[in-house]
């Protein structure tokens, strides 16, 4: 079911993979550290989005301040990387939209990832594992960095791109169970002043849960607030705002 | 008859001129004027114009890359010839090169590496480019009162070396270490041994080191001029290897005219102004000769 709130979501979607998407594909094909977008200030990698722009500190800055007011509203909104993984996920085999277990855990997967994340970058001080090529025309490009990179940053890519891939088989498997930047602010976006939520009149139905590309219900784990589910509500029990009580 | 004689002298002659010269006079001027309308009417298009190619795929030492760029936009616009420009660690692409890449320039590092392209045919021509040197770096106004190589080994300094880096960053710094017979006192001062040279800038301006040895060119960068204090290092420590640069003409060279009009270029007074604003010590100033000639940057 697509409604107004998701086309207009869609557009700001491919907008922003306008603007940030290069710098998606930097972040997994050029960057020569294992964890992208957070040393670009030192990156010997001249033509990277994040170097060329001031998008570096804007992007830093932008990021609290979206928790702050609609918490993962980013990862549903604005990522170049989430749009792509629900559109793969449009064709996945498995959409997972259910609740069990392994639904409730997406957190502690994230979290996961999250920890690799901060031990590279911070306990290992994202060390340089691929040569950086600093300019290059694409293809040549992603496959000098192939063919010079350390073991390690293959292994980190093969990885990721591997965990997208299987975005096919599992809806939107990076964002939900693996994702470092999903994991943090999955961590922190109770302390968001707007969400959309669930009324005691909810009647468990699961309609919200069935048309969610995350596989999940409103201000539950692995909601990004992106209004999907809005209209799907039989006893009109979810709502946009501040949470009370 | 004398006069018919003389007659034809003269024709034969401005015959003989006209095959010398290869255009007459007025045909020249027509030319040039059209030329010269032509060009008007179409900025950076005439030299383009008399080349084959419409590109020209040129690969450099990652080192060159912040005076390539310049270069490039430059030659761009002055011909309208589109540069593929790829700048990166200038062993791993010789790597490629020795190993079947193909690129229609090539200014690298290290002559050894341009000596083998040479002798495995792949190279067609090398001229020498530029030179790097390598300066000692401490946070702004010096706090701890660095005046020469020497003092690194002053029991106790905070000193942060791209130790890690690919060869020849790390390399290059123990060369230097080593010569100053100051490694191990050195090392024990290093608090940090950083995998990458443009790294361990940010780390000497906040404080974190109080001092490094790196690359002069690093002290041009955007990010990092005019941030740092730059100390001078005796040129006898520096290890030959690393400081030499040089641009050839590679056999893949799909219009050889374009690319030795791109050397020609790039080896010109105008665009070796523009690597020496990036602190290289072009090979056409005076220092730059007598390194040619010490070094033996000279294409067999």
């Amino acid at each position: 079911m697509s409604t107004p709130l998701t086309w207009l979501r869609r557009a700001i979607q491919a907008g922003m993979l306008f603007v940030l998407g290069q710098w998606s594909f930097y972040g997994i094909f050029r960057c020569p550290y294992p964890v992208p977008f957070v040393d670009c200030q030192v990156c010997p990698v001249i033509t990277c989005w994040g170097r060329i722009t001031t998008l570096f500190w804007g992007f830093w800055l932008f990021i609290p301040l979206s928790v702050i007011l609609f918490g993962r509203v980013f990862c549903g909104w604005f990522c170049p990387g989430g749009f792509i993984n629900q559109l793969i996920g449009k064709a996945s085999f498995f959409k997972l939209r259910v609740r069990n277990r392994m639904t409730k855990m997406a957190p502690f997967a994230l979290l996961a990832g999250l920890g690799v994340a901060l031990l590279l970058w911070l306990g290992l001080g994202n060390p340089r594992w691929m040569v950086p090529i600093r300019i290059g025309e694409f293809w040549p490009a992603i496959g000098l960095s192939f063919e010079h990179a350390s073991p390690f940053w293959l292994v980190r890519t093969f990885v990721v791109l591997g965990l997208v891939a299987a975005g096919l088989a599992v809806a939107n498997l990076w964002c939900r169970f693996a994702c470092p930047a999903g994991g943090l602010l999955e961590w922190i976006k109770r302390i968001a002043l707007f969400r959309i939520y669930k009324t005691p009149d909810c009647n468990d139905c699961d309609n919200c849960l069935k048309i969610c590309e995350m596989g999940t219900r409103p201000d539950e784990a692995n909601c990004t607030n992106c209004g999907d589910c809005l209209r799907s509500c039989p006893v009109n029990a979810i709502k946009i705002g501040r949470k009370r009580g | 008859m004398t006069a018919i004689a003389g007659g034809n002298k003269r024709r034969k002659e401005g015959i003989m001129q006209n095959k010398y010269d290869g255009i007459d006079r007025r045909k020249f001027l027509k030319t040039a004027a059209v030329s010269a309308l032509a060009a008007a009417a179409v900025p950076g298009r005439l030299t383009a114009a008399s080349f084959q190619a419409d590109s020209l795929q040129v690969w450099s030492c990652g080192g060159l890359a912040e005076a390539f760029n310049k270069a490039n936009e430059v030659f761009e616009k002055r011909t309208g010839i589109r540069i593929d420009y790829t700048g990166a660690f200038a062993a791993a692409l010789g790597k490629s090169l020795l190993g079947g890449a193909k690129t229609e320039v090539f200014a690298g590092r290290v002559l050894k590496l341009t000596q083998k392209l040479r002798k495995e045919k792949k190279m067609i021509y090398f001229r020498p480019l530029c030179f790097t040197e390598y300066v000692l770096v401490t946070p702004k106004g010096n706090p701890a009162g660095i005046q020469s190589i020497e003092d690194l080994a002053r029991p106790g300094l905070p000193v942060i070396l791209p130790l890690g880096a690919s060869p020849p960053g790390g390399d290059a710094v123990m060369g230097i270490l080593k010569k100053a017979r100051i490694e191990k006192a050195v090392l024990k001062n290093t608090v940090e041994k950083e995998t990458c040279v443009i790294k361990t800038m940010p780390k000497i301006i906040n404080g974190q080191g109080q001092a490094s040895i790196v690359e002069k060119r690093l002290t041009r960068m955007a990010d990092f001029e005019g941030r740092v204090e730059v100390i001078p290092i005796p040129e006898t420590l520096f290890p030959p290897g690393p400081l030499t640069f040089t641009i050839g003409v590679m056999k893949y060279a799909g219009d050889r005219a374009l690319a030795d009009h791109y050397v020609d270029f790039i080896c010109s007074r105008e665009a070796q102004e523009l690597f020496a604003r990036q602190s290289f010590i072009p090979a056409f100033s005076e220092r730059g000769r007598t390194l040619v000639e010490k070094l033996g940057v000279e294409d067999a």
